[in-house]
């Protein structure tokens, strides 16, 4: 934290001492950017600071200026559209777009930062170039430059262009569903044909009250539950089965390993979607489970214990709460347990065997050693990944939405009043509000929140990774 | 003999298991060939066998089926995806892991949460950043999204290549090489399982999502579609009773080369993912 | 009042007509071209228009009132390179649609057309629409549960002329109510069936054991089959409350709804359905389940549209029959069900750039012959009185017990708040109010949700 202030620190000193002890050259930098490597002689360098500098104020007055002029009301000119019923033509009129402007906003404090932060680096640079001609020291020459860029700067070459992608399709939408969490974004005021506007901290507090009639605040604590839940059963299943089905498979007393192996990867090898939706008709009300369960009987005995409603005349597979939400769980089971396995086989294969010998010599059963030995150095190894599946798991929407979309009816009334069901993950229940009740406002709160808790979850474990030197060693 | 029975259960266990694991494989393959085009309820093997499902999907295109077009609108995207992907998580996996700058691990921190977002949240948001670019409804616009932010996805890349000795770099270093020289030369060839790994993975995202599909390519035209939203269209309320069967077929067809790549991949995937995660 | 603000509008219309007219009038080229083939159709309606309805503004009065303006002639004189649309009909629509494209297109042949057609259903037109309406299609067809959101939207072109048939006068006026939001026509009708009935065999049920939902449950009991109805469905445990008398109902802002299901007599429904669903031989089923469970036997009768009709009739032979809903018992009381009438609609989109051309198409394919067209190909119930006057359209039982019902039904006209609720108070009752809730706090609950006030 402190290294960090210091870095800043670091950071706006080095402008201001960049300004105060600069020559003429490096302070004209300031107004026009090429000027201090037109003074070092360095002019390819000098011109295309300058063409940078000259296409930002083209950006600013032609795109950047007109959006941000709105960005404070987010429009005020409504769409207006007028037919003439005898040239059948229809004149629209000059009408504004609250969710362009607001992206086109966030794009342009985007790009004006980011020329900030150019134009600093402009400075030092301009800067430096001053003292090592004070110093008589060595002037790359443009040529120089570039090769650089394939030596000691081949970091920025490389990471030039995935950075352009992930602004793109990852930073920018973020910062959008940021900004649209602080507006009233909804159905009632949707562009074109409507505005909208910032409404502050309201969306927040309406998903923690819980008034009578907008429930969000009770269905919100639910259905964060069960997404917790979800993903603790979900990463945990899989987790343990995969590397026990890899231990049994691997064990030597097993006949063709690998022929079983490629049994369970077949099951993989249809891409999700398909399984998922097949599974679903699978175990539907009125589907080929249930006509079989009926004929050898197994309905009438789990009627009998009360496991089935016995107004039923089927099983309830994906349509009841608790059903449906064992029953979620073990077709992710299902889904999961193939991947796990080659992951654990993988690992298994490199256990150190002399650690298990020893301990059988020592008289330990084999239980005793999947407690004592495997498990362990499983946990050791794949740790990270253990964490980056119970983030993915949360954020599991495939298996949820394809499993329960059209098919389950909530029975909890309060949920239904704000549309949720009781076997939703916080992302499904969010994609539902977006794409049938086009409640983006409120979208875009739980998405803020649940990018909060990965986040959480990956930080306290990523650290551990990242900050400790341990990369290193391997290498 | 107790070693005998030990075996025959043991066996009997994994058979056991496995038929679980396959019969909703089975139920779509045998529907596939199904003459009854809904859902058959009370017969897990069609009454009556036809390839008229696969011939309506190869043979008979009309507004609804157009599965040739599917499928080649699927591999091109799907190629491009591969290439552009693997080549952004290689030129990031490589940063990450064998150059030293200043913000590294800072810059690191942020990838990995910022991966952790997931995409259906901002895919509103993306599909108007791509429609100012005029890139919606456009297969350009779905490789943009399959593959744009793929650099996020380095870490398990930048595993295995923590794993590869620095001195090799050194040496070559001591020699004159340019970083780029290096990573050219000595990394990537010896970066293989990791990058067939990542060509692979890579290459099934668009065979396998339907959600993004289904809102960028919104002109409703199929010919336009994805093998994905294909599928999942012929499933919709209207549809269903109709189209089951052949949707089973569809999925076949897919499953074929994929399950073929899967099968390549197995070693690969098991080892860069080991590889990639063997530290502590 | 609707006559009355089309009226408004027209006076209005045709005020802009003279102003641009006066002020143009030079650039309008005469009618030379006037395309006599085509043209026929557009006087027909005039031509009829006094005769038809004793208070009947002609709405496409625009198109003959001027002297020599045809607005459809000058359309063809001003429009110059080619005229680029796109459709959306539901899967199940497009051999038609393309042929009626292609007819139009020949209607037409003075212009170049590009006009190519999706696939979009009906149901979810709404879904793919509002997402992003500058995108969507320039024409499409969708149910007309969803013209209010659509209308609020700004999604729909409001219908202010017509050129080549009266929408108003020669469409049922359900159909056109159905089309129209606070007195304005929004779309134009394309079907009449999109509401629910009773579909059942007549080999278990006779016609007067049809009458009575209580019967019908004793005789299918009896036989050993089920009657299938999606109870956890408001748009069909709508038919329940609303047949006991008990009120539903947008409010005046096109958002919010007012609903009295919780009053007295209220609770009696919800232990009609209780006790209904109670049996195990009314039993509560999606409409695709219903679709396997005809073909397997199972079902003997069922609650849905003409959507189902081929299935049943498939399934049933010669025993395929369908009427009007049955009565059920609440509170001691015989109480008819209730539905929603329900019609099918194409809309323009106000974003089109060739909203002019876009008009004329979807007139195109709601007019008398698209429409018989439509019946002949799929069987589904024209809304334009020609065509459903048609002796086939009346022989169709489908049809027949759509009009039997039609004396109960009501345009379906709900706020988005009603959906979810209404949904899981089916699915509670049909599942046997499992927690043992009290039926007035559920009901409590459920209107609760029902009437939320939208922010």
């Amino acid at each position: 934290m402190k290294k960090a202030l210091n870095a800043m620190g670091n950071y706006f000193k080095n402008i201001g001492i960049a300004f105060v002890k600069g020559d003429v050259w490096v302070k004209l930098s300031a107004v026009l950017m090429g000027a201090g490597y037109l003074a070092r002689k360095q002019v390819i360098n000098g011109i295309i600071m300058f063409l940078v500098e000259a296409l930002f104020v083209v950006l600013c007055v032609g795109y950047a200026a007109p959006n941000l002029a709105k960005f404070g009301t987010l429009g005020t000119v409504q769409f207006e559209q007028v037919f003439d019923p005898l040239t059948m033509t229809s004149t629209v009129n000059d009408y504004d777009n609250s969710f362009l402007i607001l992206l086109n906003s966030i794009i342009a404090l985007f790009l004006i930062v980011v020329f900030i932060m150019f134009w600093i680096a402009n400075m030092k640079a301009v800067y430096r170039l001053q003292v090592r001609k004070e110093n008589g020291e060595h002037i790359n020459t443009f040529k120089e430059d570039v090769q650089a860029l394939f030596n000691e700067k081949f970091h920025i070459t490389l990471l030039t262009l995935p950075a352009i992608g992930i602004i793109l399709m990852n930073i920018l939408p973020i910062l959008v569903l940021v900004a649209v969490a602080f507006t009233n974004y909804d159905q009632q005021h949707m562009p074109p044909s409507a505005l909208f506007t910032w409404v502050g901290w309201s969306n927040f507090k309406s998903l923690f009250t819980d008034s009578v009639t907008v429930t969000f605040g009770y269905s919100f604590k639910k259905v964060l539950t069960w997404t917790l839940e979800w993903a603790v059963l979900a990463t945990f299943t899989t987790y343990i089965g995969g590397i026990l089905l890899a231990k049994f498979i691997n064990n030597k007393k097993t006949k063709m390993p690998k022929m079983w192996r490629t049994l369970f990867i077949i099951a993989i090898a249809v891409p999700q979607f398909v399984t998922l939706l097949l599974v679903r008709n699978f175990f539907a009300d009125s589907g080929i489970v249930n006509t079989f369960c009926t004929s050898i009987g197994l309905t009438d005995f789990l009627k009998n214990v009360g496991l089935v409603p016995s107004n039923l005349s089927y099983i309830p597979f994906l349509t009841n709460p608790g059903w449906a939400k064992v029953m979620i769980v073990i077709i992710n089971i299902w889904v999961g347990i193939p991947y796990q396995m080659l992951i654990a086989t993988g690992v298994l294969m490199n256990i150190p065997e002399d650690q298990i010998e020893s301990a059988r010599i020592d008289g330990a059963n084999p239980l005793q050693i999947f407690i004592k030995i495997t498990m362990p150095y499983m946990l050791f190894v794949t740790g990270p990944s253990l964490i980056t599946d119970f983030v993915k798991n949360i954020n599991n929407f495939n298996v949820i939405y394809l499993l329960t979309q059209d098919v389950y009816v909530t029975s909890d009334q309060l949920l239904a009043n704000s549309n949720a069901k009781e076997v939703d993950l916080l992302v499904t229940w969010l994609f539902r509000l977006t794409n049938e009740y086009y409640n983006y406002k409120m979208a875009s709160v739980i998405g803020i929140i649940v990018f909060i808790i990965c986040a959480a979850f990956t930080l306290v474990t990523f650290t551990r990774t990242i900050k400790g030197d341990k990369e290193e060693e391997f290498q | 003999m107790k070693k005998t029975i030990n075996s025959i259960l043991r066996h009997l266990v994994l058979l056991l298991l496995a038929v679980v694991w396959l019969i909703p494989i089975l139920w779509l393959f045998v529907t596939s060939f199904s003459a009854y085009k809904g859902i058959n309820t009370s017969h897990f093997f069609p009454e009556d066998w036809t390839m008229d499902n696969y011939a309506q999907l190869f043979l008979r295109s009309d507004s609804i089926v157009q599965y040739n077009k599917w499928f080649m609108n699927t591999l091109v995207i799907a190629i491009f995806t591969c290439l552009i992907s693997t080549v952004l998580v290689l030129m990031v996996s490589y940063t990450m892991s064998k150059l030293r700058f200043p913000g590294r691990k800072s810059l690191m921190s942020f990838s990995i949460i910022l991966n952790m977002f997931p995409g259906v949240l901002s895919m509103i948001a993306i599909y108007f950043i791509l429609k100012t670019f005029n890139l919606t409804n456009s297969h350009i616009g779905m490789i943009i999204v399959y593959s744009a932010g793929a650099g996020l996805g380095f870490l398990i890349c930048k595993g295995f290549m923590d794993t590869i000795s620095v001195s090799l770099s050194e040496a070559a270093r001591l020699e004159g090489a340019s970083e780029a020289k290096i990573f050219w030369k000595i990394i990537i060839p010896l970066s293989k399982p990791i990058i067939v790994y990542t060509v692979i993975s890579s290459f099934l995202v668009p065979w396998g999502d339907f959600v993004f599909a289904k809102l960028m390519l919104n002109s409703g035209i199929a010919t336009d579609w994805t093998v994905a939203i294909g599928l999942f269209n012929m499933l919709g309320k209207s549809m269903i009773n109709k189209y089951f069967s052949v949707f089973c077929a569809g999925g076949v067809v897919i499953s074929v080369p994929i399950s073929i790549l899967f099968l390549i991949m197995q070693k690969f995937y098991v080892e860069g993912i080991t590889g990639g995660s063997v530290k502590g | 009042m609707k006559k009355k603000v089309l009226a408004t509008l027209l006076a209005t219309a045709m005020t802009v007509g003279c102003l641009t007219g006066c002020g143009g009038g030079a650039a309008e080229q005469p009618a030379a071209e006037a395309p006599a083939a085509e043209a026929p159709a557009a006087e027909e309606p005039a031509a009829e228009a006094p005769a038809a309805e004793e208070e009947a503004p002609a709405v496409e009065a625009p198109a003959t009132a001027e002297e020599g303006t045809d607005p459809v002639a000058n359309l063809i004189a001003a429009t110059t390179g080619t005229v680029t649309l796109k459709v959306w009909a539901s899967e199940e629509d497009q051999d038609l649609t393309t042929k009626l494209l292609d007819d139009f297109k020949a209607a037409y042949s003075d212009v170049t057309f590009d006009i190519t057609l999706g696939a979009e259903s009906e149901s979810t037109a709404k879904d793919t629409v509002l997402t992003d309406v500058e995108a969507a299609a320039d024409v499409y067809a969708f149910a007309d549960d969803q013209i209010n959101d659509l209308v609020n939207a700004g999604a729909l072109q409001e219908v202010v002329a017509n050129y080549t048939f009266d929408v108003v006068n020669e469409n049922a006026t359900g159909a056109v109510e159905a089309a129209a939001v606070d007195g304005k026509v929004y779309a134009y009708p394309m079907t009449a069936d999109n509401g629910y009935f009773m579909f059942y065999d007549s080999s278990v049920f006779s016609e007067s054991d049809v009458q009575s939902l209580e019967k019908m449950i004793e005789v299918a009991d009896a036989a050993g089959k089920k009657i299938a109805m999606d109870i956890s469905n408001g748009w069909y445990i709508y038919a329940f409350f609303q047949g006991a008398g008990l009120e539903l109902k947008l409010n005046d802002d096109g958002l919010t709804n007012t609903c009295t299901w919780n009053a007295a007599g209220g609770t009696d429904v919800a232990q009609a359905i209780l006790d209904l669903t109670a049996s195990n031989v009314l039993v509560d089923m999606s409409d695709e389940d219903m679709a396997t469970q005809i073909a397997e036997g199972n079902v003997a009768a069922c609650v849905n549209g003409t959507w189902r009709a081929e299935t049943a009739a498939e399934a049933w032979g010669d025993n395929y029959a369908a009427t009007k809903l049955p009565t059920f018992k609440a509170g001691g009381k015989d109480c008819q069900m209730s539905s929603y009438s329900g019609y099918k609609l194409v809309g323009v989109n106000p974003h089109s750039a060739n909203v002019g051309w876009a008009m004329l198409l979807a007139e195109f394919l709601t007019n008398e012959s698209a429409q018989t067209a439509r019946f002949e190909a799929r069987g589904l119930g024209p809304s334009n009185l020609n065509a459903a006057g048609s002796d086939a359209v009346q022989a169709n039982p489908a049809i027949a017990a759509l009009a039997e019902q039609a004396a109960y039904a009501t345009p379906q006209r709900v706020g988005g708040n009603f959906w979810s609720p209404a949904e899981t108070l089916g699915q509670i009752l049909a599942s046997g109010n499992p927690d043992g809730t009290d039926l007035q706090e559920l009901l409590d609950t459920t209107v609760e949700g029902i009437t939320a006030p939208v922010e």
